[in-house]
């Protein structure tokens, strides 16, 4: 099997890193890729669930744009769509009526929403439902989850980053996930100061195992802080349409106040929505947050028809069926090496791990030779199925995956 | 308060160290020290102490040392004793009057040649020599500063909170100089130079020219790890907040 070099990924980046800082920053930022010579920085061509980097390599994608990407790339209703509506108008200086049309449809298809609101990227609405909250309460403690990802913004970010003061945190609470008597003690000391809690609807946090949610976990969780007269957020910004269509909370059978969504919900263009319970209409519509590319309506008509085509194929099921398929497949092949996989998360977008491996390095060094192959794995995040890949990807994978197994065994017998 | 706490507490568990170190790297420095046998104790009122040990050519650095001394010099306060550092407060010697010309000449004129190589001028970074010496001093100033900061800063308190138990190894190929710092997972560090055991994450320089470009800030650091100029293996996520935690090293030193 061919491995793969990236002269030209490389030759970008030393242009990049003059011109931008960091040269590839944030979550496409090499870093976290290990060993980084096995990863390709620069992609010119995406297609379906297959990538091309710069030096022509092709591979099979299963980061999926880091979840934006769920119907394979370029897909053509959503692209025609998007186009024609371009081609209509797309930046205007007026609303578009195809904004109303996908909060209907929102509205329609998610029982929590009453509304929606819409905005570009993920932490646009995570901030959006931070501020209803604090308006809708008056209070001003955020209580969230240890390692959980909201965006960002100041408030968000873990304590010490750059650019971020001790002040921006002053009312943040972080608690342990699935810690019902966290909650409790926090709920106890800061009650009639929180105005919500914000959490991913199962904990996908990188570097760590993902974990779902305990049998009755969310029930708790939105029966004490409603109690306590405070606001349920959902940030299903990246499971969102992979687990269920209706909002991650169906497939857990609760019902938070807010759900914010982006990635999956135009598959790549850019857009993200807060949806809400009626309760908070008059909140979301005193809160003044905006951007001037909020109401290009491209983005409107490509995420109805990406949502239709999930729809018309069961898209969840789907994914989470070829999860089934790549996980189940990797851990009898990772089994006939010698080690156990272990998978954690969701099956639609997946975290594997080696076990046995506390220092992640096995399983870095497995990643970087199945990338190496083809096959397009980050070992620090969980990965992303789409409804592009095909049972025949998965056999190809599962071959790189193979392939990927013996060659580690032969470089840790070289070390 | 804090602030010159913990600035006295780097200058010297992080830097007035080095002294152990810096005979072995440098032999002007091994050859001032030779015929040393003296001991000197820093003491700070209601503070900090530490003690220096020339003996046999070698140099050997005590924390918190209680133990008598040939020369013992006193400050009033960390302020005080920061002051020295800066060279805009002499200390009170307490003990040792007779050796007082030797601190003033002998002990200064090593003192300064730590000075000369941790604080580099462009030119002097062209000189392998002393890139060798400034690299295996900066990165010992680092692991060791690492440990006070999260004690005592604000910021790198949090984040030490926040990181991994798990040692981090910092090794620059071929040869070192190497140094390691084992987090407990509570927010505490221990350091040292050198390897020590199987890592949770590695942090590897291509070699001492990359090091000593990162280490001076010559050198872009996202940019040198995409270029495989610097690699990280293992938990990343211990490596990001040990370099949050030194980027706070200049809120304190020079
Ligand atoms: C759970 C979660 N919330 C929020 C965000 C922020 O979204 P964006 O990067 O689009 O602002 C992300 C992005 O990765 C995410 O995964």
């Amino acid at each position: 099997m061919k491995t793969y070099t990236y002269e030209n990924s490389t030759a970008w980046f030393k242009r990049a890193v003059k011109v931008i800082p960091c040269g590839i920053y944030g979550h496409f930022s090499p870093a976290p890729c290990v060993p980084v010579d096995a990863y390709p920085f620069f992609s010119e061509q995406a297609r379906g669930a297959r990538f091309w980097d710069v030096d022509g390599n092709e591979f099979i994608d299963y980061m999926c744009a880091y979840g934006p990407m769920v119907l394979g790339y370029g897909h053509p209703a959503v692209d025609e769509a998007y186009l024609k509506q371009r081609a209509e108008s797309d930046a205007n200086s007026i609303a578009s009526p195809r904004m109303v049309e996908l909060a209907e449809m929102l509205v329609d298809m998610i029982p929590t929403a009453d509304w929606a609101f819409f905005a570009r990227n993920g932490a646009d609405v995570t901030n959006m439902a931070v501020m209803v909250a604090r308006s809708a309460t008056g209070r001003k403690k955020i209580v969230t989850v240890k390692g959980g990802y909201h965006g960002t913004a100041p408030w968000m970010q873990a304590p010490g980053h750059h650019g971020v003061m001790e002040d921006d945190h002053q009312h943040v609470i972080r608690i342990p996930w699935n810690d019902l008597k966290a909650l409790e003690a926090v709920i106890a000391e800061h009650g009639k100061d929180i105005a919500g809690l914000i959490a991913t609807p199962y904990h996908h946090p990188v570097f760590a195992d993902n974990e779902l949610p305990a049998e009755g976990y969310w029930q708790q969780v939105t029966d004490m802080l409603h109690k306590n007269g405070s606001i349920v957020i959902v940030d299903d910004v990246r499971a969102g349409f992979r687990l269920h269509l209706g909002g991650s909370c169906e497939r857990y059978g609760f019902r938070p106040d807010l759900i914010a969504f982006s990635k999956a919900i135009a598959n790549g263009y850019a857009l993200s929505a807060l949806v809400g319970v009626d309760a908070l209409r008059v909140n979301a519509s005193k809160v003044f947050h905006t951007g001037s590319f909020w109401f290009c309506a491209g983005s409107f008509a490509a995420a109805m028809a990406c949502l239709k085509e999930l729809q018309r194929l069961d898209g969840p099921n789907l994914m989470r069926e070829l999860g089934r398929k790549l996980t189940d497949g990797i851990v009898s092949c990772a089994a006939s090496h010698g080690y156990t996989m272990k998978v954690s998360g969701e099956l639609s977008m997946p975290y594997l791990r080696i076990a046995n491996d506390d220092n992640m390095m096995l399983q870095q060094a497995w990643c970087g030779e199945c990338t190496r192959r083809g096959a397009f794995f980050t070992s620090h995040h969980n990965w992303f199925l789409s409804t592009a890949h095909t049972e025949e990807d998965i056999n190809r994978t599962l071959d790189i995956c193979d392939e990927a197994f013996k060659a580690m065994k032969e470089g840790l017998g070289a070390q | 308060m804090i602030y010159d706490t913990l600035k006295a507490r780097l200058n010297l568990n992080a830097v007035l160290r080095n002294l152990e170190e810096l005979p072995d790297l440098d032999p002007e420095t091994a050859a001032m020290i030779k015929a040393w046998d003296i001991s000197i104790r820093f003491r700070v009122l209601r503070g900090i102490s530490a003690r220096l040990q020339f003996k046999d050519g070698r140099c050997t650095y005590e924390e918190n040392a209680k133990e008598a001394s040939d020369v013992v010099l006193f400050f009033l306060s960390h302020k005080h004793l920061n002051g020295m550092f800066d060279e805009k407060a002499p200390p009170i010697p307490l003990k040792g009057f007779k050796r007082l010309g030797f601190l003033k000449d002998e002990f200064s004129r090593v003192t300064k040649r730590l000075e000369y190589f941790l604080k580099p001028t462009p030119e002097l970074l062209e000189e392998p020599e002393y890139v060798r010496v400034n690299t295996a001093l900066t990165l010992s100033t680092a692991v060791h500063a690492a440990r006070e900061l999260v004690l005592l800063d604000p910021v790198a308190k949090q984040v030490g909170r926040q990181t991994p138990s798990g040692l981090l190894q910092i090794q620059v190929l071929p040869d070192g100089p190497n140094a390691w710092m084992q987090y407990d997972g509570k927010g505490g560090i221990v350091s040292g130079r050198g390897k020590n055991g199987t890592p949770a994450a590695t942090l590897t320089f291509r070699d001492r020219g990359v090091a000593c470009a990162l280490f001076n800030g010559k050198l872009d650091d996202f940019g040198a790890v995409a270029l495989g100029d610097v690699k990280l293996r293992g938990l990343v996520p211990i490596i990001d907040n040990t370099n949050l935690i030194l980027d706070r090293i200049p809120a304190y030193l020079q």
